[in-house]
């Protein structure tokens, strides 16, 4: 038991940690950003605490065969650390930065409780998603971290930007997300189970698994942004910054690619998949190292680079090397959320976000920009940081395949290059163009540490690498070593950094020269790109909606009852012409002892046919009287003259009221013409249609001689039982009393209904 | 006795209620306090179904077939449940919110017998007199408010659907004549030695009558009116308690008495039910206010349950069931937030759209994946991508109106009673609740889906 609390504890701590910022900050607003830091603190300290290879397995729903499992294996335990670690970088820094947000957004202090709440809520979804064993509940928290990025990115909802970036960013991950619920349903089916390692364990090749992978695969590529599911990412950088640094570039977007190391058995069970992703790395790759070219905004640069930088990742998993892909997210996190924390500091210091006016901030913020400048030495894979080994573990996997794929991954590389040195290099060097304000410490330090991991990482290289070797054995389920050193002979990984390096410091040299392209590209995107055919499609669709709507919408009493008649005949028709009822269909004799009957029911005929014409409402009400007593009389010839009886009763009943009621209406009121009539072809048309659907199942029904009425025999022997004198009484109230009692009731409800209707009527 | 209890609690209580000033707070929370009485007795009455098997009685200790049966079996149970469940709540809604009208407590009590009778009813003429009882009730509820546009939609509500009542009461009278039986069993037991073909047209008749009080494309036509303009808590008892006496007569008379006739026109089923979920949520695309957007939501959610009838089996029913129970809540939680202002109600508001969605956590996950299972199971291609579809829709159309009302104009109004708004948290959270526990309601729905295949209870 202890141990396996142990393997649930960072999740524990992380969800109660939510609550208690969640109610304490309701209470007191200063208390928030202690507590989500010691929350934080606590979760990573009970994420290397975790028992390696530990487990937990409780019911959870039977009767869908469904467990609460949670396994803290290498992949977990990587995930959790970033998601801990960073995590508590992020908190400390959101900590010094939110206060000076808020003040010059000019909200009260209150409001900044519900980010961290959000963000510890994220991080426990986030742990929830890595350690889950049972798609189902994986798939719970990983729409989990997407409702949590959706309240985060519109943290500022008062603004129209935020709102639109919200939306956007729910909608490509929270559709994305149906079809991962359809794939974990069709393998749930399929399997009989929904835990992950049985499942694994039965795939074969074939449709269906290519299929379910494709679905998963879509999901995945939508949570990492990778190209065409990418644009909702540089949308999403309107949240406030530390948001940015955690969900949008370590956490919640690495989410996608660690759910396509989960199900890597399967999808490696299909070359034709493995091939998609293969393109739709490098289409992330190439398309977001541009656009991070063509970027003004810091944040919006750096937006792109994740999106390049998980195109990497993508590359690496279609290629095999899961513990490269493994080490190349742990290095991406730190670096990238490093990046953006700075980028934030940069902003609150001098209250610009675009490069074309930032520059020289190395002397006002040294130690921001040693910290920033460690993690962009990362991001741009030089040596003595754990960037240098990223794509080191990259380039190795490119060449073993060769060809244009190592030529790709160079280009690709290059482009990293360059726009790495264009963000710190613009911001941190050259001429000081704005005015510094003193910020935190709490701003710097966390940069800072995370700049010195990423070198430390590049010196001592085996921590991180152990890491990803266990992440990667878990993902193949094969031993998966990774030896990470400096070699100092020339093969092809180390020759493919130099060439980078060469052509990287060649592209920044002769930048000016190029500028305009990437710009170009990022205006064709514009006008022409997926986020652009997204917008577009809502409006149409709205479009197409109210049309249809205004062309196909009844809008007045006739219709409505019209349309719903005219259904039901369509309903029925179908059902004739599929299933021909005409065979059981009889035409029975009319002797002539029937012949009364009949004229009665003619008689019953015409008057309704009258009363469909008449124009003025007492020949209605007469008209209507005449088919009721028409009816009545009819039951005297089929010898039930006590119901006959009754329904005259009725009839001289209901007839003077109408007629009193007619007298209490206003005249005016009975000359006026009913509003927006049908026209009278389409009256009479939806008249004859009824008539016939009526007509045709009336004939059904009837054509099928009664069978022994059971019931009616039943109640006719009993009746001296009940102590009735006939049976109709006893029927009323003996056999079927509750339903005399249920039809007085429907009368008092009525009537207690008109009463208060009238009486609030006369008081208003 | 058990059986009778939750019936005779209601009535007596209403009958009791009827005579004093509704708007009196007493008289609210003495009605409220009858209806947890009720619901007790329902779940007392629920745990023997479950534990025991069903619960019957003949009224009048007639035998079987003589005079009117009741019988609790667990699909009965289920709905009884959710249906005074949401009355319940509805109820209190109002009573925290301040009464408007004297009848309101007494109806809300009729309408509750009815509801009760018309799940725990094996007679089915009888099923048709605790049908009026709440239709009746709930006619002069629709006035509720009195504003020119709630008496519209009231008499729009009445209109049609008392031309449903006609259709049903007609398939009930077809039914006697080719069965010579009103007893569920009796039915079900003769209908068969009946020529298909006439069964065929009765059963038309009843989908009909049951499509129309559901809301189902393409007999809408009363639909986004009536929701949008009645009072939010009326539209709410309207829509998620009211409404359950169509899929649960569609899952009675279907599966249960009619299951050659089901399975004839399964296709046609799903092929209508399909057509609700596309045009439901393409319709709810284009309004600008949340109620009229939630109306045209409920008609494509209602074709998810007839889709899941149509593909029945135990997986198909057992969907069909679940559908039905988180509609309810989903549609009960989003019509009491729509009456409301404040960040509470917003908050409760988005939990119970994502659970229209199928979001996680949430019961509604629960509902689409059990779609998703039936789908799967049938192996109906086109019908996963239509869930899908309908779902993506689904985030579209409840999302932009949830940012417009609650994000970019929650500023405006004044907030409402502290006591409403708390209430609707609290039962959004119970639908948060239920995705993360999901367990009564899987037993609950598979328990009841195993009643009309006749395993189990």
């Amino acid at each position: 038991m202890p141990e396996e609390f142990r393997v649930l504890a960072p999740l524990v701590v992380a969800a109660l940690g939510t609550a208690a910022v969640a109610v304490l900050g309701a209470v007191r607003p200063r208390l928030a950003p202690p507590l989500a830091v010691a929350t934080a603190a606590l979760a990573l300290s009970a994420t290397l605490l975790m028992p390696a290879g530990g487990q937990v397995d409780l019911p959870w729903a039977p009767t869908w065969g469904l467990r609460l499992t949670f396994a803290a294996d290498g992949l977990a335990r990587l995930y959790a650390l970033l998601a801990t670690g960073v995590g508590l970088a992020v908190l400390t820094y959101a900590a010094g930065y939110m206060p000076l947000h808020a003040a010059h957004e000019g909200y009260p202090l209150s409001r900044t409780v519900r980010l961290y709440s959000l963000i510890l809520l994220f991080m426990t979804a986030m742990l929830g998603l890595v350690l889950a064993q049972d798609l189902i509940v994986l798939i719970i928290f990983w729409d989990l971290t997407a409702i949590t990025s959706y309240y985060l990115i519109g943290y500022e909802r008062e603004q129209e930007a935020s709102r639109r970036a919200a939306l956007t960013a729910l909608l490509v991950t929270g559709i994305s997300a149906i079809l991962l619920i359809l794939a974990g349903v069709l393998l749930y089916t399929r399997f009989g189970t929904a835990q992950l390692p049985d499942i694994l364990a039965q795939v074969q090749a074939g449709p269906f698994v290519t299929a379910t992978g494709a679905l998963i695969a879509v999901a995945a590529l939508a949570k990492s942004a990778q190209v065409p599911l990418h644009f909702w990412l540089p949308q999403a950088m309107v949240a406030p910054t530390p948001v940015s640094a955690y969900l949008h570039s370590a956490a919640m977007v690495a989410a996608g690619v660690f759910l396509l190391g989960r199900v890597h058995p399967l999808l490696a069970l299909s070359p034709g998949l493995q091939n998609v992703l293969l393109a739709g790395g490098f289409a992330s790759m190439a398309i977001g190292g541009v656009l991070a070219l063509a970027q003004r905004e810091i944040k919006r640069l750096l937006a792109y680079s994740t999106i390049a930088q998980y195109g990497y990742v993508v590359v690496m998993l279609s290629l095999g090397a899961v513990e490269g892909a493994a080490y190349y997210i742990l290095a991406h996190a730190l670096i990238k959320s490093a990046l953006f924390m700075s980028a934030g500091a940069v902003t609150e210091a001098t209250g610009e976000t675009d490069l074309d006016r930032l520059g020289g901030l190395a002397r006002p913020l040294p130690l921001l920009a040693v910290g920033s400048g460690l993690a962009a030495a990362g991001l741009a894979a030089l040596p003595l940081t754990m960037g240098f080994f990223k794509d080191e573990v990259f380039f190795a996997a490119a060449s073993e395949r060769g060809g244009l794929v190592s030529v790709l991954a160079v280009a690709g590389a290059v482009l990293s290059f360059a726009y790495t040195w264009r963000f710190w290099g613009g911001i941190f060097t050259g001429r000081l163009r704005s005015q510094v304000q003193r910020i935190p410490a709490t701003l710097t330090l966390p940069v800072l540490v995370l700049g010195l991991l990423v070198m430390l990482g590049g010196i001592v290289p085996d921590p991180a690498a152990s890491l990803a070797a266990a992440a990667g054995e878990s993902m193949a389920e094969r031993a998966t070593p990774l030896e990470l050193a400096y070699h100092l002979d020339l093969h092809a990984p180390t020759l493919m950094a130099v060439i980078t390096w060469v052509l990287g410091i060649v592209a920044v040299l002769t930048a000016p020269r190029w500028t305009a392209a990437p710009r170009v590209v990022a205006r064709i995107g514009e006008r022409y790109g997926p986020d652009r055919g997204m917008f577009m499609g809502l409006v149409r669709l709205t479009t197409f909606s109210r049309r249809s709507r205004a062309f196909l919408e009844v809008r007045n009493l006739q219709w409505r009852i019209a349309t719903v008649l005219v259904a039901a005949a369509l309903v029925v028709g179908a059902t004739i012409v599929l299933a021909p009822p005409w065979p059981t269909f009889r035409v029975g004799r009319l002797p002539t002892s029937d012949w009364p009957l009949f004229l009665f029911l003619l008689l019953a005929a015409l008057s309704a046919l009258v009363a469909t014409r008449s124009a003025g409402r007492l020949i209605l009400v007469l008209a209507l009287s005449a088919v009721g007593y028409s009816l009545a009389a009819v039951f005297t010839f089929i010898g039930a003259p006590d119901v006959a009886l009754v329904a005259l009763l009725i009839e001289t009943m209901m007839t003077l009221l109408l007629l009193a009621v007619l007298g209490l209406l206003p005249i005016g009121l009975a000359r006026a013409p009913a509003e927006h009539e049908p026209h009278p072809g389409r009256r009479r048309a939806v008249g004859f249609i009824t008539t016939a659907f009526v007509f045709v199942i009336c004939w059904g029904v009837l054509s099928w001689p009664a069978p022994d009425a059971v019931m009616a025999r039943a109640h006719l022997e009993l009746a001296p039982a009940a102590h009735a004198a006939d049976v109709v009484t006893a029927i009323l109230a003996d056999f079927r009393g509750l339903d005399t009692l249920g039809e007085i009731t429907v009368i008092a409800i009525a009537l207690l209904g008109a009463l208060t209707f009238f009486v609030s009527r006369r008081s208003a | 006795m058990l059986l009778l209890l939750p019936l005779a609690i209601t009535w007596f209580g209403a009958v009791a209620l009827a005579p004093f000033d509704g708007r009196r707070r007493a008289v609210g929370v003495v009605a409220v306090g009858v209806m947890v009485a009720a619901f007790v007795a329902l779940v007392r009455l629920g745990i023997t179904v479950w534990t025991s098997g069903p619960v019957e009685m003949v009224a009048g200790d007639w035998p079987a077939g003589i005079g009117i049966r009741l019988r609790a079996d667990g699909l009965g149970i289920a709905f009884a449940l959710i249906s005074l469940g949401v009355l319940l709540a509805a109820l209190a809604y109002e009573v925290l919110g301040g009464v408007h009208e004297r009848s309101l407590p007494s109806l809300v009590l009729f309408m509750s017998t009815g509801l009760t009778g018309v799940f725990l009813t094996a007679d089915i003429f009888n099923f048709y007199v605790f049908f009026e009882i709440a239709m009746t009730a709930s006619f002069v509820l629709a006035t509720y408010g009195k504003q020119v546009g709630h008496l519209r939609a009231a008499l729009t509500f009445m209109v049609v659907n008392l031309l449903g009542s006609v259709v049903f009461l007609a398939g009930v009278a077809s039914l006697y004549h080719v069965t010579g039986t009103l007893d569920m069993d009796g039915v079900a037991e003769r209908v068969n030695g009946a020529p298909t073909a006439s069964v065929l047209l009765i059963a038309v008749l009843i989908f009909v009558a049951f499509g129309l009080k559901l809301g189902l494309f393409p007999f809408h036509s009363w639909v986004p009116l009536v929701y949008r303009d009645t009072w939010p808590a009326v539209a709410a008892m309207l829509s998620a308690a009211l409404a359950n006496i169509g899929s649960y007569g569609l899952l009675r008379f279907g599966a249960g008495l009619m299951p050659r006739e089901l399975s004839l026109t399964a296709s046609g089923l799903i092929v209508i039910g399909s057509l609700g979920i596309l045009y439901g949520a393409i319709q709810a695309v284009s309004p600008r206010t949340a109620g009229e957007v939630i109306a045209w939501s409920s008609i494509g959610q209602v074709g998810y349950i007839l889709v899941a009838l149509g593909i029945g089996g135990p997986v198909g029913l057992t969907a069909a069931v679940l559908y039905s129970i988180i509609n309810s809540l989903n549609k009960l939680v989003l019509f009491l937030a729509v009456g409301l202002r404040g960040w509470l109600v917003g908050a409760a508001f988005a939990l119970a759209a994502f659970s229209v969605a199928g979001v996680p956590p949430s019961a509604g996950f629960f509902g689409k994946v059990a779609i998703f299972r039936a789908g799967a199971d049938a192996d109906r291609v086109p019908l996963l991508v239509l869930v899908v579809v309908g779902g993506a829709l689904s985030l579209i159309y409840l999302f932009r109106i949830y940012q417009r009302d609650y994000w970019a104009r929650n500023h405006a109004a004044p907030p409402s009673p502290l006591g409403a708004r708390v209430l609707v948290l609290v039962l959004a959270c119970g639908i948060v609740f239920i995705g993360l526990w999901p367990e009564p309601l899987l037993a609950l729905s598979a328990n009841a889906a195993a009643a009309l295949t006749g395993g189990g209870s």
